[in-house]
């Protein structure tokens, strides 16, 4: 695992969150592009339009770093409107101070959700500070806003149709942190992926209990989604109701076979035992490592 | 209807915060933007309940809660948190936060979270 992938893979967890959570003000309206590497000594803002509006958050736990979310003043005065349930932004292109305040929260609450993403990934809970926003005007105040951080990487998004950018600011430790628990992941998975020796376990091991469990189907969602969802909602799943379902035995897929009724009780009736080594599991589907 | 003391940092989040609470029938019968003022607020006002944010300046929402707590142990506390803060949440449950939101949330959830804190 190399610094750069590291830093992409960073980059991508924070940008993933950081729409989920934009998605649940912005419903559609949210894309984003490929996590670049910034290289070392250039100005992470250097090609950020001025004046822009940037809110800022630091992680906290002793090492320097962060992220930075640029944004047009209109785009600014439109997701401050989103947030609050309206489509007009205020009048004038100065932002108040509400609208200020309200993008510092949406920064405040994608960080918090980025951040989370992060500590997952790196075994270790990250703390952020609260967010700092403010209109750049100057490139010495683009600079000062990022110091000297020594790996950044760019993400270009648009957002409610105007032009944003997420800005990571990565300390050495963290990406010490990461190449090492990516690492440790591809080689977990190289384990599993491992086919094991014949079928049957030796006896000794018969009677170890396994977990069991049938799955109807899956769907993704932004994590901003899924944490809005409201009693009543309905999230379609991507099977058809004839498919077979999967089976599966401590997270493997196993087997495929349908759904029947015994006794009143669901119950699985088993069609295709799967070949082991199957690298499906319930998971890390979808996952690159 | 109830007295709400709504602490947050954010401008913004105090808004919306006072506005679902009004339109719920509570009324607000005060602000603060840092766990310092909670702190103060709650001995001046005696709210029926608090609406508590974690991350905060000077002082944050779970240091406030224990403060609070200290003053008056049958304070009813509701915690708001951002996403990927549930360590944070739990221990504010177990220091003896009545209930939390997760932010982003809809109006009605801290309505709900406010009837549970107050029943």
């Amino acid at each position: 695992m190399t610094r750069e992938e590291a830093l992409i893979k960073l980059g991508e967890s924070t940008v993933e969150a950081t729409a989920g959570v934009l998605e649940t003000f912005a419903p559609g309206a949210v894309e984003f592009g490929p996590v670049t590497v910034i290289e070392t000594g250039t100005p992470p803002l250097a090609t950020v339009d001025l004046p822009t509006v940037a809110a800022s958050v630091a992680y906290v736990d002793g090492v320097k770093g962060g992220n930075v979310f640029v944004f047009t003043g209109k785009g600014a005065k439109l997701l401050a409107a989103a947030m609050m349930g309206s489509e007009t932004p205020e009048e004038g292109d100065e932002l108040s101070e509400l609208e200020l305040s309200a993008v510092g929260e949406a920064m405040n609450q994608m960080m918090a959700a980025a951040a989370a993403g992060t500590g997952s990934a790196l075994g270790k809970e990250v703390e952020i500070s609260t967010p700092t926003t403010a209109v750049v005007t100057t490139d010495e105040e683009a600079a000062e806003l990022c110091g000297d951080a020594p790996n950044a990487t760019s993400v270009t998004m648009t957002v409610l149709g105007e032009p944003a950018r997420l800005i990571q600011l990565v300390p050495n430790a963290f990406v010490v942190r990461m190449t090492r628990a990516l690492d440790d992941l591809a080689a977990q998975l190289r384990g599993t992926d491992q086919p094991t020796e014949g079928h049957v376990p030796e006896e000794s091991m018969r009677h170890v209990p396994v977990r069991v469990w049938a799955e109807l189907g899956r769907t993704r969602l932004p994590i901003g989604r899924a944490v809005g969802l409201a009693p009543g909602t309905v999230v379609e799943l991507d099977r058809a109701p004839d498919d077979p379902v999967d089976l599966f035995v401590s997270g493997r897929r196993f087997a495929r076979g349908s759904l029947v009724l015994v006794d009143g009780e669901w119950a699985i009736q088993v069609g295709e035992i799967l070949p082991t080594g199957d690298p499906i599991t319930t998971e890390v589907e979808g996952e690159t490592v | 209807m109830a007295r709400i003391l709504v602490v947050d940092d954010a401008a913004f989040m105090r808004k919306m915060l006072g506005d679902a609470l009004s339109k719920g029938g509570h009324s607000v019968c005060g602000e603060a933007a840092n766990g310092e003022e909670a702190v103060v607020r709650f001995t001046e006002l005696q709210p029926d309940v608090v609406t508590l944010d974690i991350t905060m300046p000077e002082k944050d929402g779970l240091t406030a809660l224990k403060e609070i707590l200290s003053l008056d142990p049958s304070a009813r506390i509701v915690m708001c948190s951002a996403l990927g803060q549930e360590s944070k949440v739990l221990q504010a449950i177990k220091t003896g936060a009545k209930d939390f939101v997760v932010k982003p949330f809809q109006p009605e959830r801290i309505l709900d979270a406010v009837g549970r804190a107050l029943s």
